[in-house]
């Protein structure tokens, strides 16, 4: 307010922009997309059928728990954090869902729970996924822990307490008629289901944070430079903490989803979705150092990724080479992800 | 000191490095007699650490040549310049608190076949090295269980057993204590007299004069002078050589100093201040001129919230010091130390590095306002002399000088009515500096309160209207800018000189 003549005050407003250049951002997001159409392409190209309207939908559809794990993850990433403990909540989430909500008496310890209606038990499954964010939270800002130490823990105390609760198998009896409903439950005309649309809000949702409200912008500034940020003051502990309650409330909201659609709780469930979330990430573009990357880019990644190992079963290849596959993509998409911004900020 | 028959132990000639910009040091020549305590002085920014750099290898010179004792000396890293005999000891301690004094002194010298360590004549020439600089230290004690002093004394019998003829140290004597100086300084000496080249590098001019057999005196990277300590006369006489007839004296009293006191500051306390007081009025500029470690960059840190510290600190009439957001919110900005990793996000545009202390104004309900915050940057590159094409520019793809002006708009976007800016034209170029102060003369004007926290004398002098003195954590003095200035008294002040002292 009290600053109005600093300097000589040259006309910067009125005259017209030229063109406004392509951020790094918007780069590294149209050369994943550009990636992700040739991939299909040539992928349509070799293997018969692959270009089919159901096959193509399937990509997506197939993919809804790692493409909405990737959000919680994305953000993590941008905001300089990892998040490993994805999957070990969506498994946690899911046993707890079912074990509440499974009759208090049953025949045998497997299948005796708390008698929840179910709402309440979904409810207080997704209480407990958070319980998980809110402890990585605690550790990565409270105790300045490195947060892939920190998820690496949590991801396995996740599935170990729901290892615990099944004792090592799974919860599928005694469940009320409607634990099923929404994991099962299509919209559109019978063609998609609920999760689907679930993943579909996240997505929108998440973009729109992302680029247009003062907390996505708080993920990179955190991300860019926590020291700087500090100094600015951005209450960085704050914002973590969100940024994990955030993800893992997607993760426990998927993994609720999951055991609905099978209404079974299953200790196993989400194994390795955690490196999946991440690699369609980097995929993606979200720069592991933080500050850089966009939730449509990883939308991209987990096309790209969904492209790979489809195709790669339906040619000659054995699922076998899965890992492999997606290895090549990884180191792929690194190298060409530091090599366009080299080259552009040359 | 019959030093003029022997080869020099080091000697430099035509040193120069180049920065973008800046030419740190400026073809330096000059000579090091062997087995002599040879002291470096110079004000911060006259190129002491650039010309240590290139002697350690640390850096690389643009032009001009090195030898040691006659050789050729041309360090590609800090190793090569060890294995020509040159160690040097860093303020930070380089030793392993969990190993023995022996253990730490053979580290990185152990000799092993197939792996496997051997006893070897490395030990015993450690233990005699020792015994003859410091024998009150048992070779077999933890480390961790030496004082400071003691340590630094490990790391430099470490250097002269490993066959260092020239040793640098760097203000080794910032965490000691006045007893464990004078034992350090026994070392110094007892090392000299057998025949290790000391370059010794202080601040603090009685260590100098207590310690040196010459000096060399650096000066905006340019070499003033080199001769025996015996020839310079004197505490001012040195102060005169480092500083020279340029303290160039543009200040102007201004009038719009008001009356009403917005900042007060009571006994400030922590790891490094000493019970700091003083106050800042509105439409003032107040300055704190010390050397290094004295305490500037700690006091703004601590009126901003960003360190702890006991004591007070009252901003229009209202206790704060909690956190930076809180000083941010009560109107309080901080332009930091280093802009590169504290100031900036050099990985981001300049419009979103403007806009990142003023959340308010770029939110409606949460939702993100490009538009304003389009314009505000348009607005301080314009204001400011922003040299870009472009508000979408890439910070770290600026010069010093541009970032250094998006680090005040960051401050100017935040609506502060105090800003405090620490060593707000480090590494900026000649024409940036007289604009940056230039803004900074205009926000005082315009009624804020600006607080200048600066290691050169002639920018605390150019532009503060009220400049406080420091030195060892503590204000020693406070000073009334004007015509009529001391600046030997100053400089006095703030090397430790004690007329000065005021409680």
């Amino acid at each position: 307010m009290t600053m109005t003549k600093i300097a000589t005050r040259a006309d910067g407003q009125g005259q017209p922009r030229a063109r406004r250049p392509l951020s790094d951002e918007a780069l590294i997001t149209s050369m994943v997309a550009c990636a992700a159409v040739v991939l299909f392409v040539l992928a349509a190209l070799l293997v018969p059928n692959f270009y089919q309207p159901l096959n193509v939908l399937n990509l997506v559809t197939n993919n809804w728990p790692v493409i909405s794990l990737g959000i919680g993850v994305t953000f993590l990433l941008v905001s300089g954090n990892f998040d490993l403990s994805v999957g070990g909540i969506v498994a946690l989430s899911g046993v707890l869902a079912v074990w509440f909500a499974q009759s208090a008496e049953g025949g045998n310890a497997l299948s005796t729970g708390w008698g929840m209606p179910t709402w309440l038990a979904m409810g207080c499954a997704l209480v407990g996924a958070l319980a998980i964010g809110a402890l990585n939270a605690l550790f990565v800002v409270r105790l300045r822990i490195p947060s892939i130490i920190v998820t690496l823990g949590t991801m396995m105390l996740a599935r170990g307490i729901a290892q615990v609760i099944t004792q090592g198998s799974q919860r599928n009896t005694n469940l009320p008629a409607d634990f099923g409903f929404l994991g099962n439950l299509s919209v559109i005309g019978n063609s998609v289901k609920f999760p689907v649309v679930v993943m579909a809000v996240l997505l929108l949702v998440a973009i729109f944070i992302e680029r247009r409200t003062v907390f996505g912008r708080l993920t990179f500034w955190t991300g860019a430079n926590p020291v700087a940020a500090r100094l600015s003051g951005i209450d960085r502990a704050r914002h973590v903490t969100l940024l994990y309650l955030l993800s893992a409330g997607v993760a426990g909201i998927v993994g609720i989803l999951l055991a609905s659609e099978f209404k079974s709780g299953f200790s196993n469930r989400g194994l390795l979705m955690e490196f999946d979330a991440l690699v369609i990430a980097l995929l993606g573009g979200v720069a592991i150092a933080g500050g850089f990357g966009s939730v449509i880019g990883m939308f991209f990644g987990a096309i790209i990724l969904a492209i790979v190992t489809s195709a790669a079963t339906g040619l000659v290849l054995s699922p076998d080479w899965q890992f492999i596959l997606k290895a090549l993509a990884v180191f792929l998409a690194i190298v060409a992800q530091s090599w366009a911004l080299a080259r552009r900020n040359k | 000191m019959s030093v003029q028959p022997h080869p020099s132990a080091l000697s430099v000639t035509g040193l120069t490095k180049d920065y973008p910009g800046v030419r740190a040091v400026d073809d330096v020549s000059f000579a090091i007699a062997k087995g002599a305590v040879h002291c470096l002085m110079g004000e911060n920014g006259a190129g002491k650490s650039t010309l240590v750099k290139m002697i350690t290898g640390a850096l690389q010179p643009t032009r001009g040549e090195m030898s040691v004792a006659g050789r050729s000396h041309c360090p590609k890293s800090t190793q090569e310049a060890r294995d020509n005999g040159i160690a040097t000891l860093f303020q930070e301690l380089n030793v392993v608190d969990e190993l023995t004094v022996l253990e730490n002194l053979t580290l990185g010298m152990e000799r092993s076949r197939f792996g496997i360590l051997m006893n070897s004549e490395v030990e015993a020439r450690a233990m005699q090295t020792l015994s003859v600089i410091e024998p009150a230290i048992d070779p077999a004690a933890r480390v961790s269980s030496l004082s400071v002093a003691q340590k630094q004394i490990v790391e430099i019998a470490r250097a002269a057993s490993s066959g260092a003829d020239v040793i640098i140290m760097d203000e080794p004597t910032a965490a000691l204590s006045e007893r464990e100086v004078e034992r350090l300084f026994g070392v110094i000496r007892r090392l000299r007299d057998g025949g290790v080249t000391v370059i010794y590098i202080s601040h603090k001019l009685e260590e100098i004069f207590a310690l040196g057999d010459h000096v060399t005196v650096l000066r905006d990277g340019r070499h003033i002078r080199t001769c025996p300590l015996s020839e310079i006369d004197g505490r001012a006489h040195l102060i005169e050589l480092m500083i020279g007839r340029s303290v160039l004296h543009d200040y102007h009293p201004r009038d719009t100093i008001g009356q009403e006191t917005i900042l007060v500051a009571e006994g400030l306390s922590n790891r490094l201040l000493k019970n700091v007081s003083f106050d800042v009025k509105k439409g003032e500029i107040v300055g704190f001129y010390g050397l290094v470690g004295a305490g500037k960059t700690e006091i703004a840190r601590a009126i901003f919230g960003a360190d702890k510290a006991s004591g007070r600190v009252r901003f229009k009439g209202r206790e704060i010091g909690g956190s930076p957001k809180e000083a941010i919110a009560a109107g309080i900005a901080l332009v930091p130390e280093e802009r590169r990793t504290q100031g900036l996000f050099t990985a981001l545009t300049i419009r979103e590095n403007v806009s990142v202390m003023n959340l308010g104004k770029l939110s409606k309900g949460g939702v993100f306002q490009p538009h304003v915050e389009r314009a505000a940057a348009e607005d301080y590159v314009a204001r400011l002399r922003i040299a870009t094409h472009s508000i979408d520019k890439h910070v770290e793809k600026l010069s010093g000088g541009n970032q250094q002006k998006v680090v005040f708009a960051k401050c100017l976007f935040a609506d502060a009515e105090l800003l405090l800016l620490d060593e707000p034209t480090r590494g900026v170029d000649v024409g940036a500096k007289s604009e940056i102060y230039d803004i900074i003369r205009n926000l005082a004007d315009a009624g804020n309160a600006v607080a200048v926290f600066s290691s050169e004398l002639e920018e605390v002098l150019g532009i503060c209207d009220r400049v406080f003195l420091l030195f060892d954590g503590a204000v020693q003095d406070e000073i009334v800018n004007g015509a009529e200035v001391d600046v030997a008294h100053i400089l006095n002040v703030v090397t430790g000189g004690h007329e000065g002292a005021v409680q």
